[in-house]
C-alpha cells in the first residue's frame, strides 16, 4: 500500500474537477443539464465539493512546506496564492463589467428601462471598482472568490493551529459556524442592503473542515469504533436527503408527484450554509471515504484522466467556467433557443475546459523540467495541484 | 429555427382561421400562447362568487413599474386596463373594476407595506401582486424574498380575498445580466405550496420573444412605446384568460 502522505489521492482531483464540471454547467441559467448536477438531489451544490476539496488539498501542500520550510514561508505562499485568486477575480469583474456596460447601453426595450436603472454601479462607476477591489461588490457569479480569498488570509493560522492540535482548529471554526448561524450573522456588501453572498463566517467552517480532515489523514489519526457507528448514520441522513430533494426536482418537472417536506425545509440558504445543506454534504463525504478507496480503478482510467487533470488546474478551469457559462449564456440568448444548440454550447464549453486543463497540465509539467532544481520542482508541481 | 417557428404560425393561423376552434388559443390571435401556459389548478373562488352573482367586482393589481406600465405611455395602455377591458369583454353583466397600484422599483417588501392600505379602502375581490423583478434586480435575500411573498399570500387569506401573482416580464438582455431564475423558482414553489396561481409572464413573454413576435431591437425608437402597449395589451388578454380558467 502506497504512502498516503506522498502518493497524491486522485479522489480529491476528480471529485474537484467534477464540480467545477457542474459549477459551469449550474451558472448557465435555465440550463437543462442542471437537472442531473448535484443541485437536483441534494440539498448542497459543486460549490461546498469545491470548497471542502480545496481546504483538504490546501492543508495538504501548504502544511508539508510548513514542516520542510517553516511557518514564514508556508504564509508566504499561501499569501501569494490569495493574491493569485484576487488577481483572476479582478478579471472576471473587468469582464462582467464590459458584459453588463454593453448590455445597459444597447438596451431598447422600454420595458425594462425603468428597472434596469438598479445596476447602480453604472452610475457611479468610481465607486463600484474600489468597492470591487476591496471586495465589496459582488455581482452574479462573482461571489465564490472573495470568500475564498478570505479563508485564505486565515489559513496560515489554520495550519499552525494544526500543528499544535486539530481540535485547537475545529473547535473555534465550529463556534463560528454556530454563532453565525444561531445571531444569522452576515457580512454587508455594496450596494447598500447587500451581503456577501457566501458568508465567509459560516463557509470557513467547511474549508477548515476538509483541513482538519486532511491532517488527520496524513497524521493517521482514525476513529474505527465512531466511524463504524457514523457510516449507517451517514448512509440514512444521505439517502433521505437525497429522496427528498429528488421529489422537488420532479415536482417541479411533473406536478402529481408531492414535493417531499417542502414548506418544511425551503429554502436551505445558500449565503450562511445553512445546516439543511452542510449535513448532507459530511454524510457524503464520509460515504465516499469509505465507499471510494484512494487506489479506485476508475480514478487512474483513461476515462477520468480529463477530470483528473482538470481538478488539479482548479483555480484557472474555475475562472475559465465562470467565463464560459457567461459566454454560453449570451450565445444561448441571442442565437435560439433550441435543444440541440443549448447541448452543443454545454458540450463545448465543457471540452473548452478539459482541453484547457490538459494544456496547462502540460505547460506546467514543461516549464519546471528545465529548472534542475528538485526542491523547487517539488514545489511548482505542488503548487499547480492546490 | 425561426423560419420553422413562422412557419408554423402560418400554419396555425391558417388553420384558425379556416376552421371556428373554440378554445383560448383562438381567441388570443396573435398572443397565442401554449394552453398549458393557463392552465390552472388553483380556483378563484371570491371573484367566481361576485361573477356568479352579477356583483361589481374590484381587481388591485400591486406592482413595479411594469404594472405602472409608463414604457407604453398612458396608464390606459398598461396591462392593469388591459385586463378590465379584456374581462368586461368576457363577462359583459358583471360590472369590473382594475385598479392599477404600480409603483416603480419597489420590492416585493415594500409592496407588502403598502398591502393593507392598499387594500382596505377598495375591498377587492381580487389581488394581483405582479412581483419579483426588484428583487432580482437588487439581489435581495432569497429566503426574506419567500417570507415576503408567504407574507403576502396569508394576509389575502386573512382578510378574504384572492389572489394571485405575476412573475416578471421577459427581456432577452435584461435575462443576460440579471440572475432571475432564482427568483422565478421561488415565486412559483410559494404559489405551489399555498395553491395560489402564478401567472407565467416571464415563460409566456420569453415563449412571444422566441417566436419573434416583439422584437425591440430591430424598431426605431419612436415605435418602441407603440410596441410596449401591444405587449402590455397581449398580457391583459392573456391573464383575463387565465382567470377565465380558474372562475370556470
Amino acid at each position: 500500500m502506497p504512502d498516503p502522505s506522498t502518493q497524491r489521492d486522485l479522489r480529491l482531483d476528480f471529485f474537484r474537477g467534477v464540480s467545477l464540471i457542474f459549477i459551469f454547467i449550474d451558472h448557465i441559467p435555465y440550463n437543462i443539464l442542471s437537472y442531473f448536477t448535484l443541485q437536483s438531489a441534494t440539498f448542497f451544490d459543486a460549490a461546498e465539493v469545491f470548497i471542502f476539496i480545496s481546504g483538504y488539498t490546501a492543508a495538504l501542500v501548504y502544511g508539508r512546506r510548513l514542516a520542510a520550510k517553516g511557518a514564514i514561508y508556508a504564509t508566504a505562499q499561501v499569501l501569494r496564492r490569495a493574491w493569485q485568486l484576487y488577481v483572476a477575480h479582478i478579471f472576471l469583474f473587468v469582464l462582467f463589467v464590459a458584459q453588463v456596460s454593453y448590455t445597459a447601453a444597447t438596451f431598447k426595450n422600454p420595458m425594462y428601462n425603468e428597472e434596469m436603472r438598479v445596476a447602480d454601479f453604472l452610475d457611479e462607476p468610481h465607486v463600484a471598482v474600489v468597492k470591487a477591489l476591496l471586495l465589496q461588490f459582488q455581482p452574479a457569479f462573482l461571489d465564490i472568490l472573495p470568500m475564498y480569498i478570505v479563508v485564505l488570509l486565515i489559513f496560515p493560522a489554520v495550519l499552525i493551529g494544526l500543528r499544535v492540535h486539530w481540535l485547537l482548529v475545529l473547535v473555534p471554526s465550529a463556534a463560528l459556524y454556530l454563532v453565525t448561524q444561531i445571531l444569522d450573522l452576515s457580512v454587508p456588501a455594496y450596494p447598500e442592503g447587500h451581503q456577501w453572498y457566501f458568508n465567509p463566517l459560516a463557509w470557513q467552517f467547511l474549508f477548515v473542515s476538509g483541513a482538519v480532515l486532511a491532517h488527520l489523514n496524513a497524521q493517521r489519526i482514525s476513529f474505527p469504533r465512531l466511524l463504524r457507528i457514523a457510516v449507517p448514520i451517514a448512509a440514512v441522513i444521505f439517502v433521505a436527503a437525497l429522496v427528498v430533494r429528488i421529489s422537488w426536482t420532479i415536482h417541479g418537472l411533473w406536478e402529481p408527484v408531492p414535493p417531499l417536506l417542502l414548506k418544511q425545509l425551503w429554502p436551505a440558504e445558500k449565503d450562511n450554509l445553512s445546516p439543511y445543506r452542510l449535513i448532507p454534504f459530511f454524510a457524503l463525504v464520509l460515504l465516499v471515504a469509505v465507499l471510494v478507496r484512494p487506489n479506485a480503478r476508475f480514478l487512474a482510467s483513461r476515462a477520468a484522466r480529463p477530470l483528473v487533470i482538470a481538478g488539479q488546474q482548479s483555480l484557472e478551469i474555475f475562472c475559465l467556467g465562470i467565463l464560459l457559462s457567461a459566454l454560453g449564456h449570451v450565445i444561448i440568448s441571442e442565437y435560439g433557443h433550441g435543444l440541440p444548440l443549448k447541448l452543443a454550447v454545454n458540450a463545448a464549453g465543457i471540452a473548452i475546459m478539459l482541453l484547457a486543463a490538459k494544456g496547462l497540465d502540460w505547460y506546467k509539467a514543461l516549464d519546471q523540467r528545465p529548472a534542475q532544481q528538485p526542491a523547487i520542482a517539488r514545489g511548482r508541481a505542488d503548487g499547480a495541484a492546490e | 429555427m425561426r423560419r420553422r417557428a413562422l412557419l408554423c404560425l402560418g400554419a396555425a393561423a391558417v388553420l384558425s382561421a379556416a376552421l371556428p376552434v373554440a378554445g383560448p388559443a383562438a381567441e388570443l390571435g396573435e398572443c397565442a400562447v401554449p394552453p398549458e401556459m393557463l392552465d390552472l389548478p388553483a380556483r378563484l373562488r371570491y371573484l367566481a362568487q361576485a361573477i356568479r352573482d352579477k356583483a361589481p367586482a374590484r381587481i388591485i393589481v400591486i406592482g413595479g413599474s411594469s404594472t405602472r406600465g409608463a414604457a407604453a405611455g398612458p396608464v390606459e395602455n398598461a396591462y392593469p386596463h388591459r385586463l378590465q377591458l379584456a374581462l368586461q369583454a368576457l363577462f359583459p353583466d358583471v360590472p369590473i373594476t382594475v385598479i392599477n397600484q404600480g409603483m416603480p422599483r419597489q420590492t416585493a417588501r415594500q409592496m407588502l407595506e403598502r398591502f393593507p392600505a392598499d387594500t382596505s379602502a377598495e375591498h377587492p375581490v381580487l389581488v394581483v401582486w405582479e412581483v419579483g423583478i426588484s428583487d432580482a434586480v437588487r439581489g435581495i435575500d432569497l429566503g426574506e424574498f419567500a417570507t415576503t411573498l408567504q407574507a403576502g399570500i396569508d394576509l389575502a387569506k386573512d382578510r378574504a380575498f384572492d389572489i394571485l401573482l405575476v412573475d416578471m416580464q421577459f427581456s432577452r438582455r435584461a435575462a443576460m445580466v440579471i440572475d432571475f431564475e432564482r427568483y422565478l423558482n421561488a415565486i412559483h414553489r410559494i404559489g405551489g405550496l399555498n395553491d395560489v396561481y402564478v401567472f407565467p409572464r416571464f415563460a409566456i413573454m420569453r415563449h412571444w420573444s422566441e417566436e419573434n413576435m416583439f422584437n425591440f431591437d430591430d424598431v426605431a425608437e419612436g415605435e418602441r412605446a407603440r410596441l410596449a402597449a401591444k405587449v402590455y395589451d397581449c398580457i391583459g388578454r392573456t391573464l383575463a384568460e387565465a382567470i377565465r380558467n380558474a372562475v370556470r
